[in-house]
C-alpha cells in the first residue's frame, strides 16, 4: 500500500489554527464578576440545568430580581457561549446543551415570578416546507432562537403553504423562518411569498436548508438567505433593530 | 427471518479490493455488468422546482433528462452508463406517477440501446415516505404505500430497486444534537437494523418477481446526517472523530438490507459502502469529488478506491455554459470512470487505488476511517458479532475510535479538541454494557420518555 507524508500534500487548518486555550479557560475568561451571577452563567456555559436552577434559587432567595437575572445571569451565559461558538472554540452540541439549560432558566424564572413575566425578544414562526420531513436544519433553528430570548411557533415539518400563511396571519411575527432540503419542495417559499404579499403582509422571510441557495432566496422580495442556523438569531438582533430586507442582505448575504 | 448472514469477509485481504471488479458481479437492464471489471458512472438528477407544479410537467421533466443524458454519452463514447431517479415524495405517494416516469425512462433508453448499442440501467430509489409531521409511521399504511411503489416501478422497467431508509431517524436526531453516543448507537444499532430488515425481506420479494436487482440501502439519515453537521475543517457543529466513528458504525446498518436479500450495487450516499463490500463482495456505488454539485465532503478523491460505479449524487437539472447539469456531471463522471478503466486495463489499478486513498487518507479522520485497509479491518469486527446488530454496531464504533487513535499517534494530524472527543467517545462506547438486551431494554425505556415522536410500535 502507498503511504505518503501529508504534510507535502495538505494542510489541516483546523489543528494549525486551533486556540491554545481551552474552551473552559476561555469561558473563565469572559465570566462576570460578581460571584452569584458568575455561577449562573458558569452553569449556563457548562450546559448544566440542574445548576443553573439551583443557582437561580440562591440568587432569588438572596432577593435579586428574576427579570435582573435572565438579563445579567441568563443571557450574559448564552452570550459567552455564542461568542465562544462564533470563534470556533465550542462546537454545536455545546451550544444546544446550553440552550436548553437556558430555556429551563428562563421558564424557572418566570415561574418565581412575582409578576407575571412575558419574556421575549418577539415572536418567530419557523417551519420545513411542504413535502419535506427534514427537520434537524429547523430543529437547531428553533433552540438558538429560544435560547436567545425569542418566543418560537415551531409549525413542526412538511406544513402547508396555507397553514404557515395562517399562522403568520394570526401571529404577526418578528420574521419567518423556513427550510427546505430537496429542490424540489423549495416552490414552496415562494408561493408563501406571493400570498403574503396577496395578504398585504410585508414580514422578512428567512429561507435556509441543504438546497437553497442564495440565488434562489434573492428571487423574491422577502427572502433573506439563513446560511447557517447560527445566523439566524442575529438577524433576528438585526431585524429588531430595524434593518430592513434590503439592509439585511447587505448584511447576511455572503455571495 | 434474515436470510445470509456474513460471517466472514468477502477478501482475504484488504488489498484484494479494487475498483471496478468484485466478488459477485451482477448483470442488469441492458447488457449491464456491474462490479466485473470496469466502473460506470451513474448520473442522478433533481427536477427543477417548478417542475413540480403538475405530474405532466414532472413526466417532461424526467423525459428531458433521460434524453439529455443519455445523448451527451453516446456524444463521448461512453461505453455504459446508470440513470438513477431518487423520487420526490409525489412520485412514490402517487405509485403510477412514479411507475409512469420509469417507463418513459426505460423506453429512453432501450432506444438508445437499440440504436448505439450502449449499455445501461435504470436504478429508482424510492422517497422514503413514512416520516409523518410528528412522528414516523414505518409499518404501517406507508409501508404499503412504499412496497405498492416498488412494485409498480419495478413492473414498469426500474432494473435497480434503493431506498434511504429513515429507520432509527427520530432517535439519531435527537442524540447527535447532544452528543449522546448512546442513543445514536440505539438508532444505528437497533431501531434502524430492525426497520432495515422489515424493509428489504419485502423488497427482495418485488424484485425476485419482476427481475429487477434489490440493490441496496444507506445510512444517510445518520451517517451523513452527521457528516453533513460535520462540514469542512473549520465547520463547528460536530467533531468530525465523531462523525467518523457514525460512518463506521452505520455499516453494520446498511449491511442488514443484505442480509435480507439486497445485492449491490449499494447507493452512492452511503459513504459506509467500502465496508460494506470488503464485507459482502457485492458491487458498490460511491459519490465523492464529482459530486460537489450535491454537497461538500472531505474525502473526494479517497471514494473512488473501491467504487463499482460512480456517482454525482444529485444535481438540480438546469442549464450550465457546457450544457444542462446532467450533461456537464454526466461527463465528469464519465471522464473519471474512463481513467479508472484504463487503470485496469494497463493494470495499473491497484496504484490508481492507493493513489485516491492516500490523497485523501490524512485530510481528515472520516476519510482515514473509510480507507480500504481500516474499512476492512471495521467489517472484521462486524463479522465477528454478525447474529447481534448491537453488539456489531458497538464493536465498529470502538474499532473506529482504536484506529483513529493509532493513526493520530502516526501521520494523522488530529486537533486537540479532536483527540478529546475521541477518547471521551471511546470511553463511553466502552463503558456501555455487552448485554444487547439489557442495552435496548434500557433504551426503550429511556428514549420513550425523551424522544417526542419516538414510538416503539414502529420497531417492535
Amino acid at each position: 500500500m502507498l503511504d505518503i507524508n501529508p504534510d507535502k500534500i495538505l494542510i489541516r487548518y483546523n489543528v494549525k489554527v486551533e486556540d491554545n486555550m481551552t474552551a473552559d479557560e476561555a469561558a473563565e475568561e469572559l465570566y462576570p464578576t460578581d460571584n452569584q451571577i458568575r455561577l449562573i452563567t458558569k452553569a449556563i456555559f457548562e450546559g448544566d440545568e440542574d445548576e443553573v436552577i439551583s443557582c437561580l434559587k440562591i440568587a432569588m432567595d438572596d432577593g435579586l430580581d428574576p427579570l435582573y437575572l435572565i438579563n445579567e445571569a441568563l443571557m450574559e451565559g448564552m452570550e459567552i457561549v455564542s461568542r465562544l461558538y462564533d470563534e470556533g472554540i465550542i462546537y454545536l452540541p455545546d451550544v444546544i446543551i446550553s440552550a436548553h439549560a437556558m430555556i429551563d432558566g428562563i421558564e424557572y424564572c418566570k415561574e418565581m415570578s412575582n409578576i407575571p413575566l412575558e419574556y421575549n425578544k418577539g415572536k418567530v414562526i419557523s417551519f420545513v416546507v411542504e413535502g419535506d420531513i427534514h427537520d434537524i436544519g429547523k430543529t437547531i433553528v428553533t433552540i438558538l432562537l429560544r435560547a436567545n430570548g425569542y418566543q418560537v411557533i415551531d409549525l413542526g415539518r412538511d406544513v402547508p403553504v396555507d397553514d404557515v400563511v395562517e399562522a403568520v396571519k394570526k401571529e404577526r411575527p418578528l420574521f419567518l423562518s423556513g427550510t427546505a432540503l430537496m429542490t424540489t419542495t423549495m416552490h414552496s417559499f415562494r408561493q408563501i411569498k406571493e400570498k403574503l404579499e396577496h395578504e398585504g403582509i410585508d414580514v422578512p422571510f428567512v429561507c435556509g436548508g441543504g438546497a437553497v441557495t442564495q440565488d434562489f432566496v434573492s428571487h423574491f422580495d422577502l427572502g433573506i438567505y439563513g446560511e447557517e442556523a447560527a445566523d439566524v438569531p442575529k438577524i433576528a438582533e438585526s431585524i429588531l433593530k430595524g434593518l430592513n430586507i434590503t439592509q439585511l442582505r447587505e448584511k447576511f448575504h455572503r455571495h | 427471518m434474515t436470510k445470509t448472514k456474513f460471517t466472514r469477509m468477502a477478501y482475504n485481504s484488504a488489498d484484494d479490493m479494487v475498483f471496478g471488479r468484485c466478488k459477485k458481479p451482477i448483470k442488469t437492464g441492458f447488457d449491464l455488468e456491474i462490479g466485473s471489471g470496469s466502473t460506470i458512472p451513474e448520473i442522478n438528477y433533481a427536477p427543477r422546482p417548478e417542475a413540480s407544479k403538475s405530474p405532466e410537467k414532472l413526466i417532461s421533466e424526467y423525459d428531458r433528462i433521460t434524453n439529455d443524458i443519455l445523448n451527451r454519452m453516446i456524444q463521448l463514447g461512453v461505453p455504459s452508463v446508470v440513470l438513477e431517479t431518487e423520487h420526490v415524495q409525489d412520485m412514490t405517494i402517487n405509485a403510477k406517477l412514479g411507475s409512469e416516469i420509469a417507463h418513459i425512462q426505460k423506453t429512453i433508453l432501450e432506444e438508445f440501446y437499440d440504436e448505439y448499442g450502449i449499455k445501461c440501467g435504470l436504478r429508482h430509489t424510492i422517497a422514503d415516505i413514512r416520516e409523518r409531521k410528528n412522528h414516523l409511521d414505518l409499518k404501517d399504511g406507508r409501508f404499503s404505500l412504499l412496497m405498492e411503489c416498488f412494485d409498480s416501478v419495478a413492473s414498469k422497467g426500474a432494473d435497480l430497486l434503493s431506498i434511504e431508509s429513515i429507520g432509527g431517524k427520530e432517535v439519531f436526531d435527537y442524540s447527535i444534537l447532544k452528543n449522546d453516543f448512546r442513543g445514536i448507537l440505539y438508532s444505528i444499532g437497533c431501531l434502524g437494523a430492525i426497520d432495515v430488515e422489515n424493509l428489504w425481506l419485502e423488497i427482495t420479494k418485488i424484485a425476485k418477481k419482476y427481475k429487477s436487482v434489490p440493490a441496496g440501502d444507506t445510512a444517510c439519515s445518520q451517517a451523513n446526517t452527521a457528516m453533513f453537521l460535520a462540514g469542512g475543517l473549520l465547520d463547528k457543529n460536530l467533531a468530525h472523530t465523531s462523525a467518523a466513528v457514525i460512518r463506521g458504525a452505520s455499516a453494520s446498518r446498511s449491511l442488514v438490507a443484505n442480509e435480507a436479500g439486497a445485492i449491490g450495487p449499494g447507493k452512492d450516499c452511503g459513504y459506509e459502502n467500502v465496508i460494506l463490500k470488503a464485507v459482502t463482495g457485492m458491487p458498490v456505488s460511491q459519490c465523492g469529488k464529482s459530486s460537489s454539485c450535491a454537497h461538500s465532503d472531505i474525502m473526494g478523491n479517497l471514494m473512488m478506491q473501491c467504487c463499482d460505479m460512480w456517482s454525482n449524487e444529485s444535481v438540480e437539472y438546469h442549464g450550465e455554459f457546457g450544457g444542462m447539469s446532467v450533461q456537464c456531471w454526466g461527463e465528469v463522471l464519465a471522464y473519471d470512470c474512463s481513467m479508472l478503466n484504463a487503470a485496469i486495463e494497463t493494470g495499473n489499478d491497484k496504484i490508481l487505488r492507493d493513489i485516491l486513498m492516500v490523497s485523501d487518507r490524512y485530510r481528515d479522520p472520516q476519510g482515514f476511517i473509510l480507507s480500504y485497509d481500516n474499512a476492512y479491518e471495521i467489517g472484521k469486527e462486524i463479522t465477528n458479532y454478525t447474529d447481534d446488530t448491537y453488539m456489531r454496531t458497538k464493536k465498529a464504533a470502538l474499532k473506529c475510535c482504536n484506529l483513529l487513535i493509532e493513526g493520530s499517534r502516526n501521520k494523522l494530524n488530529l486537533s486537540r479538541f479532536e483527540c478529546t472527543n475521541l477518547e471521551k467517545l471511546r470511553l463511553e462506547l466502552k463503558a456501555l454494557t455487552d448485554d444487547s438486551d439489557e442495552f435496548q431494554n434500557e433504551c426503550l425505556d429511556e428514549y420513550t420518555k425523551k424522544v417526542r415522536g419516538f414510538i416503539p410500535g414502529n420497531y417492535f
